[in-house]
């Protein structure tokens, strides 16, 4: 994947400013900065949900991504939400369903699942479409300390297992860390990406 | 407590459906009450005839067959225009809903439409068209299709963003986007035109037939009407209220239910 961007605005106002971003097969990093700071923007372009912005987008063939929010399909079953969007079949689905701690909930409706199992439902769609690269934002917030350190050990077997690449976009250096994503720091306004300062935050909680 | 498993929640549903029905069983039987008490104080079957008498005929228009005749005709005619109308009127509103151009070019077409008379659209349609049945049921359908519209528009203004991005980056193709993203959105207020527009379609047929056609309801109002024929005109009306309150309860309902099955707590 290769992204050469010159520019973003919304309305005139310069959002990103000259930003460089290649990954290689496999390769993971991690997009860290403060809120508010252009990181979903960022991902929104990698994603191709804009593309209004100056400049290049290489990306392959098959992305997946795991939204902020589980983004399911409330009239739909679980196994649906994993069949209908990635054209998985019904087999893998329920393989993924069992990896991600969800067997048998297969005809289980998403508003009958607790928020813990909807994003793993979530991260079971993304990983069957196969993704040569997974893009996540923020897939973390918003979840208590046990839930959050539960889905992270979950992204890392499964990343390990597909080979994907990923771009997170996050603002604790320790989620980045605990996947081995390569920390890049979005700052400045516009803003442009640079290398994290590494060492700069003590090493998160979980981590220790 | 008691012992007795607690009933399915098919039988729960079964009786809170005839216990929901009741009260409307129960105000019908009072206005045939009513109708009764009236027409023996009157004591003029001409103007007002009893109950007795308007199913009398209504049996002698079954059996002679004339009733499933015209009555099929009105509702073949009710059916068309509202295939067309909620396909038309569907298709236009979400357009508008989404797209904010087309939405300013098309709303005031839709604001003339909707406030034009049905009558003068009907009279028009029979006058440039023809009295035939493209121009009768194109002058219904047009009736509808603006009030279609403009529910259709908000349901299409309210569409999830975050849904539509999830179905961008899966890649879901158009058919299966709008079948499993869209549609489902918009099943409350295509229930809404649906269930409004049946009632009001079956009105507007009944008085283009009145004027330009030679069968169905509306066809044998005015010939009972030119005879003062108070018991005809209340058997056939009779007859076919009871048709669309059967596709209500046997068709429009069902298909609510089935389609809110998703919110459903027990898991």
């Amino acid at each position: 994947m290769r992204l050469e961007l010159a520019g973003k605005q919304f309305d005139g106002r310069p959002v990103l400013g000259p930003v460089t971003l290649e990954l290689a097969p496999s390769q993971r990093v991690a997009l860290l900065g403060p809120s508010g700071v252009g990181k979903t923007t960022l991902m929104r372009i990698i994603a191709g949900l804009d593309t209004r912005f100056q400049g290049t987008r290489q990306v392959p063939e098959r992305l997946a991504m795991v939204f902020q929010e589980p983004n399911l399909l409330p009239w739909r079953t679980a196994l649906q939400n994993i069949t209908l969007p990635t054209g998985a079949t019904p087999e893998t689905a329920r393989a993924l369903l069992e990896s991600v701690g969800l067997k048998g909930r297969d005809a289980a409706w998403p508003r009958q699942l607790s928020l813990g199992q909807q994003r793993r439902l979530a991260l079971a769609r993304a990983f069957a479409a196969r993704p040569q690269i997974l893009l996540m934002d923020e897939p973390f917030a918003s979840l208590d300390a046990d839930t959050a350190g539960r889905m992270l050990d979950l992204t890392a077997r499964l990343l390990d297992d597909s080979g994907a690449g990923l771009v997170l976009v996050t603002h604790d250096p320790a989620e980045a860390a605990f996947l081995h994503a390569q920390p890049l720091r979005l700052r400045g306004n516009p803003a442009t990406l640079g290398a994290d300062d590494a060492g700069a935050l003590p090493p998160h909680p979980r981590d220790i | 407590m008691s012992d007795r498993p607690p009933p399915a929640p098919a039988a729960t549903a079964r009786r809170s459906r005839w216990a929901a029905l009741t009260p409307g069983l129960v105000s019908a039987a009072l206005v045939l009450a009513l109708w009764a008490a009236l027409a023996a104080i009157g004591d003029d079957p001409r103007r007002l005839p009893s109950p007795m008498l308007v199913l009398g005929r209504l049996w002698a228009l079954a059996a002679s067959g004339e009733l499933w005749f015209h009555t099929g005709m009105t509702l073949a005619r009710v059916l068309a225009a509202f295939a067309v109308a909620m396909v038309a009127g569907g298709a236009l509103g979400l357009w508008m809903g989404r797209s904010a151009t087309a939405d300013r070019w098309l709303n005031p077409m839709l604001v003339v439409l909707l406030n034009l008379p049905a009558l003068v659209v009907i009279v028009l349609c029979y006058i440039w068209i023809g009295l035939n049945e493209t121009a009768a049921i194109l002058s219904v359908a047009l009736n509808k299709i603006p009030v279609v519209a403009v529910l259709l528009r908000e349901a299409g203004r309210a569409l999830s963003p975050d849904l539509d991005d999830m179905a961008r980056v899966f890649g879901m193709r158009p058919l299966a986007r709008l079948r499993h993203v869209v549609l489902p959105q918009l099943a409350p207020a295509i229930a809404a035109a649906a269930r409004s527009g049946i009632a009001l379609i079956w009105k507007i047929v009944l008085v283009v037939e009145f004027l330009g056609r030679s069968n169905g309801v509306g066809f044998k109002l005015h010939m009972h009407f030119s005879n003062f024929d108070v018991a005809r005109v209340l058997a056939w009306a009779l007859a076919f209220v009871v048709v669309m309150l059967l596709i209500d309860l046997m068709i429009l309902r069902p298909w609510q239910d089935s389609a809110n099955r998703w919110r459903q707590d027990a898991a």
